[in-house]
């Protein structure tokens, strides 16, 4: 009874399989087929024999078996994806297990194989049967280049599928004559996988095989379109050609790299880079020659019925290509990228790419790399070691120019920001850049071998031996500490030198001391003796009267005992001149600063020393001025104490101007004394311990010429010299001139009233004899006594006039300085950019002038 | 072309004085007894020719010029260790050796007899200099020989070399103990108008405070002269220290005393030194910093003149200039710091007729004497209670003049010859017209002083020659 039933299920699951297969038909409007229609009858009735029959398969029952064969199979046609379905599928098949699941799986799947292999070789035996038609339906749509052949010929038709004529409509005929004509075509080019395999191989060499060529239009090794090939193996020789397409290109570029070799652009860089590929390529030919050999081999067959092939199918050449695809891919896109780029450029763009997760690519360009920048860090190497720039092909990050020898620090090298790969940070580049620059400016400026010694030492320090590529890509570390030991000794070796060999901080001191008139004694005799020079015209001064002087001052000062090469160095200088200009407008005193000291003491660097001079010396002139107009009314002077006896209106004027005299005398020596001291201890000796410090620190020759620069800057600064306090300069230049003014002033006025003092002695001594005779004998007339005072009265008149004149002006000079002065004060706290507290501070010690205005 | 300066020790304690003093620069310059450069002194930087001059053989000569009426110091001058230093043409004895008997008459006498042997010695010295500043004279004030001849020697270097410079290191008599001196008021009377209208400078040294420092700050119970000396030449060595280490600022004499010295008139200094030590003496070592030099020598009890004002006087007493000469290892950065800390605490007063300022010279210290103390400082300052001082010695004199005591000795002189004690009063005049500027100085009207009391400038008036006006004498 329940036999009975399965056999009605089953009878009635077959009808209803035939009757799928029939319907799947879809060209041929079979709206319905019909159950009783023959056709249906005839496929019922052979799928029943073929199932009552009891044929066995020819293989084990194993599914993992037979579903491998299926999906190689399909890979082979090229259908990956359909096997990569297929494996999906089976997965989960297999995976039913239990009540209400199939138990001969095996027997589905070959069921299945046996199935699609039967429509394979009906196709080839261009016997299409049954169920084959939906083959043919699949393959018009292969590719759009044969559908412009197909509509071509679509009014060729006249043969006749047989088969699928299931209705007599005329346009299903048409089309299965179509399809007829297109299926003859093919078979006529039919080839063989293992052909397409050979000449995917020569393309994969850039070499045309038959059947695939290069197509410049497509730009890329395409199967030839009247190939009749399936279209997975069309997609598959396209995809497989890619090697052959990226080979070509990469070949390419090598042997342009090498054709254009002495050119300038190509550069060792890109030779090693070259170098690299080609050696890649080596491995890469000797793949393809194994293929090439296993190509000719048949495959060990699994099964003796399934249909054989070569050892190598194009699948399995998919495999086989993985890896060097990958590979391939990489070379192009880097010869693509460097197509432009040159030396560390180019290192630094191949190293972007080494920045990958996946360690077979990592790892490649690892060893790519380690090619390419061999010669970079040979480059490194050799500059750090010995100040070499081995570099034709201006590859390098450092890029040296010819400079004078006073620039060579400053601008005879530099970085290449382009040339810079990423690998190597700024810091370090920095101090690559700057060992290699003080070996050349201890080579070429300093005249001293020493630092041999202390590369040397370096390299044995860091672990390396300096033999030519001793370093490689990768080992950053290793260069890192190279260029660390280098840059250490060498650093402390240039500055060895240049502090012991090349003295440079006594030069400085010798610059603080003549040029910042730190030796007194030295600018007080210079100002003694040149001062009368320098009072005439500018154009008739002789320089070298002037430098005579400037030696006799050398040697009656303390300066004597110094170094004589220092003194050597002191030159007097003569500014440019206009006319009106005195000798004071344009003297000056130089400092010859001779090589390697001249990297620091640059020519601008000595034309703001020399604006401080400029200052310095105005003010020591306005100080000496002081003094020397001191010195007429020094105490024992004959007018401080004695004005033999003229009349009190005389008496009072003269004390009066002598006093007014003294105490605007008193105000500007203030002025001029605490300005003084001020630039003394605020300015230069604070400036200088700060320096002397910073020099104590200073680790490079950098360090050294930002402390001087901060030295100097300091001093200009604080010395009112700088840009933004050019008022203040300039009234301080006001003020100074009038204390010039004030000088000559007192001086007129002393000796004025050293003249008349001795005219009323002179006159008074006579009238003492006169007195005296006149107290002896007490008789005579006094008339020549008389005469003698009409004489007196006259010259107390003159006097009267004179101190009355001399009192005005000294009044006016007085008014005018403290207008002057006020308004240098008031500026002083309104200066932001320096501190001037302290001159404020000192010029103001006692609280006078905030007490004469106290708004300040 | 250094800008030599020639000292004249004149009279007992001149000369001993003048002896510490050369014995410190001899061995702050490393020059040895008998004037020969030390091996170990060839650190250069210091400026031996200010002070020194060389010999054909080398050897150091200082340019002193080493007088005397009588011979006991000066002969244990030439036998002592030092003989070989001076230069014998430039010591003068006189022939008699019978001294001046602590009478200024007498000095002052002899020293124009013996004008000519003098000024000869000077003139040597002078013309042997190539840019001579000026003349130190080293004197007490107090005796015949250094305050008789010395006011002579400073009228005549006034006259002959009136464009250099005259500094005068005077010691003023002890007031405290009565002196084996009596006349000492008539002499000091008398020289203090030589040194006020004859010298540029007076660095005023006073043995009263001499005595009272080396008492209470160093301990002493009874302090010798030698010691009092050696303060003397401590106080003397460092003044010149900015000359001697020639720095950015103040190297020279006239650039020193300018400053400090800005109304002629007023030109007696005051000095301070501190920390003070005397040779064997073994003090406690202090730290010293700029800001504590500084302040301690602002400090009463640091300053070698003693104050006779009374506390209202002191108060109103001002600074007219004060100039601290810092040695040793100093940052420049402190000066400022201790600046504003006086300035804060309001330590000094100034005059407020004009501004002023302390002024503050760093000078290197010699790198031969080895000294216990980091920092050392010398303050010279021009202060208005100096005033007292004088007022001091005024009463003495006039104390005595009304008793017309002694002056018989004097009379025995030309210049008080008749009885004629103008001198006297004149002197009296001046010194307190010299009183009253410095009083003066302590009001800010300074500038109109003196103009508005036309009877004041009588007083004030000073006459040189001595002569008197004929309309006055009828």
């Amino acid at each position: 009874m329940e036999e009975e039933e399965d056999q009605q299920t089953i009878l009635d699951l077959v009808k209803e399989l035939v009757n799928r297969l029939l319907s799947q038909n879809p060209k041929p409007p079979i709206s319905n087929p019909s159950p009783n229609s023959p056709d249906f009858q005839n496929s019922l009735r052979y799928a029943i024999r073929i199932l009552s029959s009891r044929l066995t398969p020819s293989i084990a029952p194993d599914a993992a078996a037979i579903s491998e064969s299926i999906k190689r199979g399909l890979a082979t046609r090229g259908k990956s994806s359909q096997a990569l379905t297929f494996s999906e599928l089976y997965n989960k098949f297999a995976s039913k297990t239990g009540s209400g699941s199939i138990d001969n799986k095996w027997a589905v799947l070959y069921l299945l194989k046996i199935i699609s292999e039967d429509k394979k070789t009906a196709q080839n035996a261009s016997n299409p049967s049954l169920f084959l038609s939906n083959m043919g339906l699949n393959e018009l749509d292969l590719s759009n280049e044969s559908r412009v052949l197909r509509n071509s010929k679509r009014g060729d038709k006249g043969h006749d599928n047989g088969v699928l004529v299931v209705t007599k409509d005329p346009e299903n005929l048409r089309e299965i004559a179509f399809r007829e004509f297109v299926n003859l075509i093919k078979e006529e080019n039919e080839v063989s996988e293992e052909v397409l395999v050979r000449d995917v191989l020569y393309a994969c060499q850039g070499i045309d095989g038959k059947y695939v060529k290069f197509d410049a239009n497509v730009d890329g090794y395409v199967l030839l379109d009247s190939i009749k090939v399936p279209r997975g193996t069309r997609v598959m020789v396209r995809k497989l050609c890619e090697l052959g397409w990226l080979f070509r290109k990469v070949k390419g570029y090598i042997s342009e790299s090498m054709d254009r070799f002495p050119d300038e652009d190509v550069g060792t860089v890109r030779q090693a880079f070259c170098a690299a590929l080609q050696n890649e390529l080596l491995d890469y030919y000797k793949l393809l020659a194994v293929l090439e050999v296993q190509a000719m081999n048949p495959i060990p067959l699994v099964s003796e019925t399934a249909s054989s092939g070569n050892y190598l199918s194009l699948r399995r050449l998919l495999v086989w290509f993985t890896e060097p695809i990958v590979k391939m891919r990489l070379m192009a896109v880097l010869v693509d990228k460097c197509r432009v780029l040159r030396g560390g450029a180019m290192a630094g763009a191949i190293h972007l790419h080494a920045q990958h997760g996946d360690p077979l690519v990592n790892e490649f360009m690892r060893s790519l790399l380690l090619c390419v920048c061999s010669p970079l860090f040979e480059m490194v190497r050799s500059w750090v070691l010995e100040g070499q720039l081995e570099d034709i092909f201006a590859e390098f990050f450092v890029v040296g120019q010819p400079v004078k020898a006073e620039s060579l620090w400053r601008e005879g090298y530099r970085l290449h920001a382009g040339m810079l790969p990423s690998f190597i940070s700024q810091p370090l580049a920095q101090r690559i850049l700057r060992t290699g620059k003080s070996i050349n400016f201890l080579r070429a400026c300093c005249d001293d071998h020493g630092w041999a010694d202390a590369t040397t030492e370096a390299a044995a320090a860091a672990g390396t031996t300096t033999r030519r590529g001793s370093l490689g890509y990768g080992e950053t570390d290793a260069l890192e500490t190279l260029v660390v030991e280098a840059a250490k000794r060498i650093d402390k070796h240039l500055l060895d030198v240049m502090y012991t060999r090349y003295k440079f901080k006594e030069h400085c001191l010798a610059i603080k001391r003549y040029l910042l008139l730190g030796q007194g004694d030295f600018v007080q005799y210079l100002m003694d003796i040149v001062g009368k020079e320098l009072s005439e015209p500018a154009n008739t001064i002789s320089s070298f009267q002037l430098a005579g002087l400037l030696e006799s001052s050398i040697r009656s000062s303390n300066a004597q005992y110094d170094d004589r090469d220092i003194l050597d160095r002191l030159r007097v200088k003569m500014m440019p001149h206009g006319t009106g200009d005195r000798g004071w407008d344009v003297f000056s005193l130089e400092y010859d600063a001779r090589v390697p000291l001249d990297t620091v003491f640059t020519e601008s660097v000595m034309a703001r020393y020399l604006r401080i001079f400029n200052f310095l010396w105005k003010l020591r002139r306005v100080e000496h001025a002081l003094i020397g107009a001191w010195k007429t009314m020094k105490p024992n002077c004959i007018t401080s104490h004695s004005f033999t006896k003229p009349q009190h209106a005389v008496k009072l004027q003269l004390l009066s101007t002598l006093r007014r005299c003294q105490v605007l005398w008193n105000q500007m020596n203030h002025f001029i004394t605490n300005l003084q001291y001020y630039i003394m201890f605020e300015v230069l000796e604070v400036s200088w311990s700060n320096f002397s410090n910073e020099m104590e620190v200073a680790r490079d020759l950098d360090d050294l010429l930002a402390a001087h620069d901060k030295y100097l800057h300091s001093i200009v600064e604080k010395s009112l010299l700088g840009e933004r306090s050019q008022s203040l300069y300039k009234s301080l230049f006001v003020l100074f001139d009038l204390i010039l003014r004030f000088r000559s002033h007192a001086d007129r006025l002393y000796e004025g009233i050293y003249e008349l003092q001795a005219r009323t002695r002179a006159s008074s001594l006579s009238s003492r004899d006169k007195n005296r005779s006149w107290r002896q004998t007490r008789n005579k007339t006094s008339e020549p006594g008389s005469c003698l005072n009409d004489g007196r009265k006259a010259l107390e008149e003159h006097a009267g006039e004179f101190l009355q004149n001399m009192g005005q002006e000294l009044e006016a000079i007085s008014k005018e300085y403290t207008v002057l002065l006020e308004g240098f004060l008031s500026q002083l706290p309104m200066q932001q950019h320096v501190d001037l507290k302290f001159l404020f501070f000192r010029l103001d010690f006692a609280g006078f002038y905030s007490q004469l205005c106290p708004g300040t | 072309m250094p800008r030599e300066i020639i000292t004249l020790q004149v009279g007992q304690c001149g000369n001993q004085i003048g002896m510490e003093f050369w014995k410190q620069l001899c061995l702050e310059h490393g020059i040895n007894k008998d004037g020969i450069l030390e091996d170990f002194a060839t650190q250069g930087g210091d400026r031996k020719d200010v002070f020194f001059y060389q010999a054909d053989d080398q050897h150091y000569i200082p340019r002193a010029l080493l007088i005397d009426l009588e011979p006991r110091v000066i002969n244990g001058i030439q036998n002592s260790e030092y003989r070989n230093l001076y230069n014998h043409e430039n010591i003068f004895v006189s022939d008699h050796g019978g001294g001046a008997g602590n009478n200024w008459a007498s000095g002052y006498h002899q020293g124009k007899g013996v004008e000519e042997d003098i000024m000869d010695m000077i003139d040597r010295e002078a013309d042997g200099s190539d840019s001579l500043e000026g003349f130190v004279l080293c004197h007490s004030i107090a005796g015949g020989t250094g305050s008789g001849m010395g006011s002579y020697l400073l009228e005549t270097l006034n006259d002959r070399y009136s464009k250099k410079l005259v500094q005068t290191y005077s010691v003023f008599p002890n007031q405290m103990e009565t002196s084996d001196v009596v006349v000492q008021p008539y002499n000091s009377l008398l020289t203090l108008k030589r040194l006020t209208l004859n010298a540029d400078c007076v660095v005023v040294l006073d043995n009263t405070a001499l005595n009272r420092i080396a008492v209470e700050r160093l301990h002493l119970s009874t302090p010798t002269f030698a010691q009092t000396n050696s303060l003397v030449s401590t106080v003397m060595s460092a003044s010149t220290t900015t000359l001697r280490y020639p720095g950015y600022m103040n190297n020279d004499l006239v650039g020193l005393l300018a400053s400090l010295i800005p109304t002629p008139r007023c030109h007696f200094l005051m000095t301070g030194y501190t920390p003070l030590t005397v040779e064997r003496q073994a003090n406690v070592i202090r730290k010293t910093t700029v800001l504590d030099v500084m302040r301690r020598l602002l400090q009463t009890k640091n300053i070698m003149v003693s104050s006779y004002a009374r506390t209202k006087e002191a108060s109103q007493a001002k600074y007219i200039s004060i100039l601290n000469i810092i040695q040793g290892e100093v940052d420049p950065t402190q000066v400022h710091e201790s600046l504003q800390r006086i300035r804060e605490r309001k330590l000094v007063n100034f005059i407020e007729w004009g501004p002023a300022s302390i002024q503050v010279a760093l000078s290197r210290k010699s790198p031969y004497v080895q000294t216990a103390h980091r920092v050392s400082g010398l303050m010279l300052a021009s202060h208005t209670s100096i005033r007292h001082l004088f007022s001091k010695c005024l009463s003495q004199y006039e104390k005595l003049r009304k008793k017309q005591a002694f002056l018989d000795n004097y009379r025995k002189f030309p210049m008080f010859a008749d009885n004629d004690l103008s001198e006297f009063d004149e002197s009296r005049d001046i010194i307190e017209s010299l009183v009253d500027e410095y009083k003066a100085c302590e009001s800010p009207d300074y500038i109109k002083w003196g103009m508005e009391d036309p009877n004041n400038l009588l007083t004030e008036e000073g006459n040189a020659k001595g002569t008197a006006d004929p309309k006055l004498a009828i």
